[in-house]
């Protein structure tokens, strides 16, 4: 097998302590191939990017590049033999130029010991304008934005000619069209004979730009998929190792004829008026696009913004919810859609967090808190909710993001609602949490909990929900069964009419 | 109940994905350590200390001459009501305005309109109330800031104490006079009501589910008005709380001075202020207890007073008690510094472990 032109690791393994962080057999990457690599934190990606960068030196194993061994030779042999990394943090150096930066260790002349400005400065611009970016080289870098310095890690690393690029999440701190373009580079310079490999936790975007797709879960290569396997469903699977919605089929809510939440004719500034009906044990999602009403509505139903019209029932007795005091009296919880601003009391501890719904009722008399009771009462809930802490006393802020989500959900499960609306009940939180927030749901509603949930996440609401209703402009535009969910239709129902506008 | 906390996570098998939270209370010495109160608690001890080493007299509050135990109600009531709204997120510039409001309001009343005593004392805290009131209808209703509303009270007040009493009037009547001329046991009524609205808020605001969401409500606006706590109510009864305070230290000042004189106090705002502030009740909200803040007085007062006692020449005292409140300050900022960075490094430890990650198993013996 003529393996000239590739990339090679063979055998590679990272031990660190007994703990093993990288165990692959061998892996070809080859010329003109953009490679995605994906996995959860922790899985091996940044070590295995580290041994291709000659920073991490292997226990075993051996790397070649274009037929060259890169021996423990470190970071210096790695460049030589034409790596170039793009990294999440940026090592650039604030105080100097755009064009000193670009150049950093190397010299565009052959002057001995003073730098030729016009020589760096006429190179600098041409770097920057392989990028796209339209800034003066004689700037100081600690003056531009992130996504600019994001931009001119690019081009520093381009301007090495490399032959193995390797991007490390290189969209993390870039807007769409600027990770666009960033998308285009990688597509230029596999197209040009370069190995790209490309790093990323935006599922979406590696599938886009990928000729093939490698999942590492717990330091080995789990799968080395193509563009045709590597649908989302399956390179969630193999990151995590299970499915990511919960197993078995979603059951039917019982045969209950009682709604437990009904909306008619509800109308608020910019929405509705439309009707709504969810029964006890049913999830029932809300899709649209940004600013077609979907958090509106939820704030509706809660309280926190006030309805102009129509009326809503819960459990089938009228309900007016003034404020949200109101509606969790009656029996409606909300787990809001930013984490920080709305639901978070990050320097309190998780157990002032996770009774702050039910302080009243877990009362002596409905006044006074007995400390034993709520210690106790937090502790079911946390484990409950599954978040994972030392102690309830630990301040809410030292908790993971997907963590501090299943605190939020602990929160208002402890409260027992007839009605949960959820807002986004994933964002921002990492694969594996997804999946345990999504059991969370499911319990919620075996426990004939009704659940509404907005999502901008077609395939989230696909799988959890047994109608989905899509909004646009603040009206319901479609209502599908389960059994006719497609993205196609909810996206078409969803789509503001351009050609009308 | 298992006594450390951290056995939970020496104990757990690897892979095991959820650790078992225990609901103990945490031992005693612990909880002394992440007080924020302990640092002023001990300054304070240690002031006492001090001036009663110089001056043996320096803490007979049983002598009725010595104005430390009577300072002490004045100012500490003050703090208590202050440190109330600022865990809200809010301040109370007003209270200093209305203490002297009040000190001639509440000698009005009893002397120049002739209502009884007892009366007098209601009508006064009842107007207390009422201004706070006021200030939490336009903070809650209009939006508007704390600051800004509870300032427009601190100007008008000032003015209006002088409008109401041009010239002092002279209290005589002796059940007035008794707030601070009587003591129950050896200790002045005066500071026996102080000890008793100082307990009352600590039971009010640590073992009332209201009091839990005071602090919520400082600790974040939004998420407590979505857990669906009455936001505005909650604040509401913080500034009425601090309005009934500055009436009730209105009282204790006419009846020390025995006059409602206008201009009797000024400044008393800044050190309600500093009190609750250097006693971990913090400027953002959501944070502090009372004990810190009835801490933070009785240090503030001790140093005045004690400065007098040992006789430092009154053109250094407020130097001194400058440079005194700087150290406390800055202790309490590099505690917290530190407290945050253990908690950080706890928080990751925790998440590492759950997340079943290889590098976890660093943890072994």
């Amino acid at each position: 097998m003529d393996t000239g032109g590739d990339l090679v690791l063979t055998g590679v393994r990272k031990l660190y302590g007994p703990a093993v962080v990288l165990d692959v057999d061998q892996v070809v990457l080859r010329r003109g191939e953009v490679v995605g690599l994906v996995g959860e934190n922790g899985a091996g990606k940044s070590t295995m990017m580290g041994v291709v960068a000659g920073s991490v030196t292997p226990d075993a194993g051996t790397v070649s590049i274009a037929g060259q061994m890169l021996d423990s030779g470190g970071t210096l042999r790695a460049q030589e033999l034409g790596v170039a990394m793009v990294s999440q943090e940026f090592p650039l150096v604030g105080q100097l130029s755009v064009a000193e930066n670009l150049l950093l260790g190397r010299r565009p002349s052959d002057r001995r010991f003073l730098v030729d400005r016009r020589a760096t400065y006429a190179a600098a611009a041409e770097l920057l304008d392989a990028v796209g970016l339209r800034v003066n080289p004689r700037r100081r870098v600690d003056s531009l934005s992130v996504a600019q310095r994001q931009l001119i890690e690019i081009a520093k690393a381009l301007g090495r000619r490399p032959l193995v690029l390797i991007l490390d999440e290189p969209t993390s701190a870039l807007g769409p069209a600027e990770s666009e373009r960033l998308l285009g580079f990688a597509r230029r310079h596999a197209a040009g004979g370069g190995i790209v490999i490309f790093v990323g936790h935006r599922l979406a975007e590696v599938r886009a730009v990928a000729d093939r797709v490698l999942v590492l879960r717990n330091g080995r290569l789990i799968s080395d998929l193509t563009p045709a396997e590597a649908t989302e469903q399956r390179i969630i699977r193999d990151m995590v190792g299970k499915d990511l919605l919960p197993e078995g089929e979603l059951t039917e809510p019982e045969g209950d004829s009682q709604l437990a939440f009904e909306a008619i004719a509800l109308a608020a500034p910019g929405l509705g008026p439309l009707d709504l009906a969810v029964r006890p044990g049913e999830v029932l999602g809300v899709a649209g696009l940004m600013g077609s009403g979907r958090s509106r509505l939820l704030h509706v139903v809660m309280g926190a913004l006030a309805s102009s019209g129509g009326k809503m029932r819960l459990a089938g007795v009228s309900y007016h919810p003034r404020q949200p005091t109101d509606a969790v009296a009656a029996g409606v919880g909300l787990v809001p859609e930013d984490r920080k601003t709305q639901a978070l009391l990050v320097d309190a501890p998780i157990r002032w967090n996770v009774t702050l719904a039910i302080l009243r009722r877990i009362s002596w008399r409905h006044l006074l808190l007995m400390p034993r009771r709520e210690r106790g009462e937090a502790a079911a809930i946390v484990n409950l909710a599954r978040v994972r802490c030392r102690s309830a006393e630990q301040p809410a802020r030292s908790l993971s993001g997907g963590n501090q989500q299943r605190m939020i959900f602990g929160r208002w499960m402890a409260a027992k609602p007839r009605l949960l609306l959820l807002d986004e009940p994933t964002r921002g939180v990492d694969v594996g949490a997804k999946a345990e927030i999504y059991k969370l749901i499911d319990e919620a509603r075996k426990e004939g909990m009704a659940i509404l949930v907005a999502s901008s996440e077609l395939e989230e609401l696909m799988g959890i929900c047994h109608r989905i209703v899509v909004l646009r402009r603040g009206r319901i535009t479609a209502e599908l069964d389960r059994s006719e969910f497609s993205k196609e239709r909810i996206i078409a129902a969803a789509a503001i009419d351009l050609v009308a506008a | 109940m298992a006594a450390d906390p951290s056995e939970d996570l020496a104990t757990r098998t690897e892979g095991d994905p959820i650790a078992t939270v225990d609901a103990g209370v945490p031992p005693l010495l612990r909880r002394l350590a992440d007080s924020p109160e302990i640092g002023i608690i001990a300054a304070l001890i240690v002031a006492v200390i001090v001036f009663t080493s110089i001056n043996p007299l320096f803490l007979s509050v049983s002598d009725l001459q010595n104005p430390l135990g009577v300072d002490l109600a004045g100012f500490g009531i003050l703090a208590v009501g202050e440190s109330i709204v600022i865990m809200t997120g809010g301040i109370d510039l007003s209270v200093g305005s209305l203490t002297a409001f009040f000190v001639v309001g509440s000698a009005w009343l009893n002397v120049s309109e002739h209502i009884p005593v007892g009366f007098a004392f209601a009508l006064t805290i009842l107007a207390g109330a009422a201004w706070g009131l006021w200030h939490a209808f336009w903070i809650t209703r209009l939006g508007v800031a704390p600051f800004v509303i509870t300032l427009v009270t601190f100007i008008f007040a000032a003015g209006a104490d002088e409008a109401l009493a041009p010239n002092p009037i002279t209290i005589s009547s002796p059940p007035f006079l008794a707030l601070v001329g009587s003591s129950v046991a050896g200790v002045p009524i005066a500071v026996v009501i102080f000890a008793v609205i100082a307990l009352a808020a600590w039971f009010f605001l640590e073992r009332t589910y209201i009091g839990r969401q005071i602090y919520a409500v400082g600790g974040n606006k939004e998420a407590a008005r979505l857990a669906g706590i009455p936001t505005a109510r909650r604040i509401t009864l913080a500034y009425v709380a601090s309005g009934s305070c500055a009436a009730v230290a209105g009282l204790i000042v006419a009846s020390r001075i025995t006059s409602g004189t206008a201009d009797s106090v000024s400044g008393y705002e800044l050190i309600a202020i500093a009190a609750a502030v250097i006693g971990g009740v913090s400027l953002i909200g959501g944070q502090g207890r009372i004990v810190g803040a009835v801490a933070g007085a009785a240090l503030l007062v001790a140093l005045t007073d004690g400065l007098v006692t040992i006789g430092v020449n009154a053109y250094y005292q407020p130097m001194v008690v400058g440079v005194v409140l700087f150290f406390a300050v800055i202790l309490d900022a590099v505690r917290t510094r530190f407290r945050g960075r253990a908690a950080a490094r706890t928080g990751l430890e925790a998440g590492k472990g759950a997340g079943g990650e290889p590098a976890a198993a660093g943890g072994d013996p």
